[in-house]
């Protein structure tokens, strides 16, 4: 058995060198010519002085004898059909390294395959030529092989990816704080009163160890202390209280996004800036299809020089429109303790009738001035875990840190 | 926050006149900063959103609000008669719940509407704004089963018997803790007291216990009374006039007068005064702050009339307004909640919206992006991201993984054993998940790339939120050297040298673990799972996992960077 190596498939396609110059040499050619013309030049000439075509003559290649045909260029052509040329011809083949005998295993395993009808087309068939001697049993075609399962990112993660790239798209900077926090950062500093309910221990997680935190450089807590006190310089007239530095000082897991907010405006913001933050929180809540104790919430901040209600409604507008898709939306009135005012848009679903979407308000002053910031901040937040039980067909909040394998395996990709 | 359950035509007799129902939930109901959840034929349930406006959390403080926009604007105003009941204050109160404020309320008439509202604030009110009835404990009796004066002092625990409501014989306070519903639910509020509050009449009649619960006698309220005695009682005396106002104010639109009370304090904590306080409070608000804050261009006279429609009265001053309102909100403090009424007034669904044209540009965070590219990594290697909780409990982080227990972050009050501390690791949220599959089909190959919180006493919050990748790899025959082809495509990719150098750990099977090093350091673990911590998990076969730490490899990768430079 024998194949072309990779030289001979090369000039199987070109031409043998010898052939290409006899081509080329309808007048004679300068031998620089000649060897700028023909690839493998010297192999060329070699071949084609020794079988008497061609003769050098004062620097030029001149023609003697053009042959009729080149019985090792027809030899190339049989043997890459599995046919054998003349004995002599495939010795100088062989010789020049054009040709090659098969392996004896690889024919071998080919011929004992001769004859029969095969499931596997192989190598040595393939290489020796000899799949035309078997028959390749036909298949049912409409039969799937194995069911596999595609490395695959979780659904609602992918969903949250595309909510991230939908407000950076926005022009929000992403901001990030601790999964743990201080008393200080998660109420405090939002202006939220030490005696308010939503402090107390049913309604927020605190910590059994770590207990205590540290608290902030002594300018911000002094300035929120006396806001919580009297309003200091905010034109308020504060909650009128005793504020507690060891209460701020409490460890608790983070009870909503606002936390990173305060932080956020506390280490400095740019003037305009938007920043959002979709973060982990924890709450004591009773567990259910629509509660956990942990989950998602989509949060963030808007600063500029000027902000008014107008522009509130406008970004509410917006994302109603962006996230959700909405063509009808309708705003109402909200509360938010640390917000004044407040509002929150609700869209029109096809058939679950108004949802409520997201909500926002303007920072107060006894939020924002303790922490240094005297240009308005319009805050806002969307139910993002609700929004990712509708895209992802899901009626139970659990669902969405969903254990199980199969469902995974087989959700589909979300496109929008 | 509160929901509130009212008679719709109750509501429209109070407010004066017919409202259709789409325009209640559409325009009219947004004035008392609700929304309507639910009609139940004659009955609507609405949320009311203010949780600083107790006023708010009835028929009567609703439709009064709403009211003010339909043909009622200006202040509300209430007064009381000069005061013919005297309530005394024992000084042994002051350790126990020192403080009482009191009302009259007379003429009344009690239908089943006004009972209802009554009842139903007094609940709103005490559960929310008073803290389930720590700040404020409110009682209302009958008065003409009262014999005035009245103490307010306190007695042992079994140094009196009363009938307490819905019973039928007397018991001491001791016995009420025990055994009547009330004194179960909020008993705690007296825990420590030597000595229990009560209310007592001249008749030597207990009134009731606060805050546990009324006589039978006294304390109840049915369609034939009448007078009522009112009391708000807690530890701020602000916060009990203010209390007091809005349930004074409630059946004061029911047509009921109001008397006041003459409640003497001892010098030792307080005077004499005369409550309830229904003075109106005043503040002043400049009119191109709220056209600023609104983004409008309203003149003063508008303003007035927004604000006279919000139940305040205001005056031009100077170039100020002047604004008086309602001794029954304790709400403002700032400018703002005034400017917020007049935008209700206004009518959110009028201003027209602004489209936002801030040109800001976005980014996120790089933590985020270099998880992201590491999980695009692992599912190109063909293995599925899972979710989990960070909440965990030590039962699974310790127990099941045959490890002893270590220092982390917990709960205090839990809601459920499951949840109570946060989890250092990830590898066992892959055994939780894995050991919920054992039906699915094999090979299970599942990676989680997220968060664990490490106590850190260097840190503002004494603890650290640790990135890390964790990867588990399941099936009736699979190794050390599968896991570790995953974790060597993973770390070619990202073109850091590594190492593993034998580990001993306790969850891995002695002589197949492994420490990842990198950079000197140690990012990670790698290994067979015991089958010990196998059989803890109720795990049927093999399982092979890694833990990276992601800052650590992140951080590598930079300094390769700025090396590379």
């Amino acid at each position: 058995m024998f194949k072309l190596t990779e030289e001979g498939r090369q000039y199987l396609e070109n031409g043998l060198p010898e052939m290409n110059l006899i081509n080329a040499l309808e007048k004679p050619l300068s031998i620089d010519t000649a060897r700028s013309k023909i690839e493998n030049f010297s192999i060329a000439l070699s071949w084609s002085k020794r079988n008497g075509w061609v003769r050098l003559d004062n620097g030029k290649v001149v023609l003697i004898k053009k042959p009729g045909k080149i019985p090792e260029q027809e030899a190339l052509e049989l043997i890459s059909r599995n046919k054998l040329p003349e004995k002599n011809c495939l010795e100088t083949l062989i010789r020049r390294k054009l040709v090659e005998e098969e392996r004896e295993d690889v024919v071998k395993k080919a011929q004992q395959l001769i004859g029969k009808e095969i499931s596997n087309l192989t190598p040595e068939l393939i290489k020796t030529g000899l799949w035309s001697k078997v028959r390749l049993k036909p298949y049912n075609v409409a039969a799937v092989g194995n069911r596999i399962y595609a490395g695959k990112r979780q659904p609602y993660n992918q969903f949250l990816d595309t909510v991230r790239a939908r407000l950076v798209a926005l022009g929000f900077k992403e901001m990030t704080g601790p999964h743990i926090e201080t008393e200080f950062w998660n109420f405090d500093a939002l202006y939220q009163a030490q005696n308010h309910p939503s402090r107390d221990w049913t309604q927020t997680y605190s910590l059994k160890n770590p207990k205590k935190g540290g608290l902030p450089d002594s300018k911000i807590r002094n300035q929120v202390k006396a806001t919580h006190e009297k309003g200091w310089k905010t034109g308020s007239t504060g909650w009128g209280y005793e504020w507690d530095e060891e209460k701020a000082s409490r460890l608790m897991p983070r009870a909503h996004t606002t936390a990173c907010s305060a932080r956020q405006i506390a280490a400095g913001v740019e003037v305009p800036g938007k920043y959002f933050a979709i973060s982990r929180c924890f709450r004591p809540d009773v567990i259910d299809a629509t509660h956990g104790v942990e989950f998602n919430q989509a949060e963030g901040i808007v600063i500029d020089e000027s902000l008014t209600f107008r522009d509130m409604l406008g970004l509410l507008e917006q994302f109603a429109v962006e996230m959700a898709g909405a063509e009808k939306i309708k705003f109402y009135v909200d509360y938010y303790p640390f917000t004044e005012p407040s509002v929150q848009v609700s869209i029109k679903h096809p058939e679950m009738g108004w949802l409520e979407i997201a909500g926002a308000g303007i920072f107060r002053e006894e939020l924002t001035r303790p922490l240094g910031l005297e240009q308005p901040v319009i805050a806002w937040g969307f139910g993002i875990d609700r929004l990712a039980m509708y895209k992802l067909g899901i009626v139970d909040i659990r669902e969405l840190f969903s254990r199980n394998l199969e469902w995974l395996r087989n959700s589909k990709i979300i496109f929008k | 926050m509160p929901t509130i359950e009212v008679n719709y035509d109750d509501l429209q007799t109070l407010i004066g006149r017919h409202v259709p129902l789409d325009e209640l939930r559409d325009k009219a109901i947004l004035y008392a900063k609700g929304e309507v959840e639910e009609i139940d034929g004659e009955m609507l349930k609405l949320d009311i959103k203010d949780a600083n406006r107790p006023d708010l959390w009835s028929v009567e403080g609703i439709a009064r609000e709403i009211a003010g926009r339909y043909g009622k604007p200006g202040l509300p105003d209430y007064k009381g008669k000069k005061p013919k009941l005297t309530v005394k204050i024992d000084p042994k109160v002051k350790g126990v719940r020192p403080f009482t404020a009191c009302a009259v309320v007379k003429e009344l008439n009690m239908d089943e509407n006004t009972i209802l509202q009554m009842i139903q604030l007094q609940e709103k009110v005490s559960e929310t704004f008073g803290k389930k009835r720590k700040d404020v404990a409110i009682g209302v009796y009958d008065l003409h089963k009262i014999k005035g004066p009245i103490r307010y002092t306190t007695v042992k625990p079994d140094g009196i018997k009363f009938t307490p409501l819905e019973f039928n014989k007397p018991l001491t306070p001791k016995q009420i803790l025990e055994q009547h519903p009330k004194g179960k639910e909020y008993g705690h509020l007296l825990d420590g007291c030597t000595e229990y509050p009560i209310f007592i009449d001249a008749a030597d009649e207990v009134l009731s216990m606060p805050p546990i619960i009324n006589s039978n006698h006294t304390g109840k309220v049915t369609h034939e009374t009448r007078d009522v005695f009112i009391e708000c009682s807690g530890f701020d005396m602000k916060r009990q006039i203010n209390a007091l106002n809005v349930l004074v104010a409630a059946l004061a639109d029911r047509g009921g007068i109001i008397e006041s009370v003459k409640v003497i304090y001892p010098k030792t904590h307080g005077k004499t005064i005369t409550t309830p306080d229904l003075s109106p409070n005043k503040t002043q608000i400049t009119p191109g702050d709220i056209n600023k804050l609104m983004g409008l261009k309203l003149s003063t006279k508008q303003i007035i009339d927004l604000l006279e429609l919000a139940r305040y009265d205001a005056k031009q001053r100077g170039s100020k307004i002047e604004a008086v309102y309602p001794a029954y909100r304790q709400d403002v403090m700032h400018w703002r909640d005034v400017a917020e009424d007049a935008i209700i007034s206004y009518g959110y669904n009028n201003i027209k919206p602004l489209p936002p044209r801030l040109a800001t540009s976005g980014k996120e965070v790089d933590a985020e992006i270099f998880s992201r590219k590491i999980a695009e990594v692992m599912t190109g290697l063909g293995i599925q991201e899972v979710l989990s909780y960070i909440l965990t409990n030590k039962n699974d982080m310790f127990k099941r993984m045959n490890k002893r227990e270590e220092a982390v972050v917990e709960i205090d009050n839990v809601v459920s054993a499951n949840w109570s501390v946060f989890r250092a690791w990830l590898i066992p949220s892959l055994l939780d998940f894995l050991t919920r599959n054992k039906h699915n089909e094999y090979p299970q190959r599942i990676f989680e790339a997220g968060i664990a919180i490490i106590p850190d006493a260097s840190q503002e919050t004494r603890t650290r939120d640790a990135r890390k990748l964790a990867c588990a790899l399941s099936n009736t025959i699979i190794g050390y050297e599968d896991i570790s082809s995953i974790l060597d495509a993973l770390l070619r990719l990202l073109g850091i040298k590594y190492a593993m150098r034998p580990k001993v750990h306790p969850s891995f099977i002695s002589g197949r673990s492994a420490a990842v090093l990198a950079s000197g350091r140690e990012i990670g673990i790698i290994g067979e799972i015991h089958p010990k911590v196998l059989n803890n998990w109720g795990i049927e076969k093999p399982v092979a996992a890694f833990e990276l730490d992601l800052e650590g490899l992140k951080k590598i990768i930079e300094s390769k960077n700025l090396k590379s430079k």
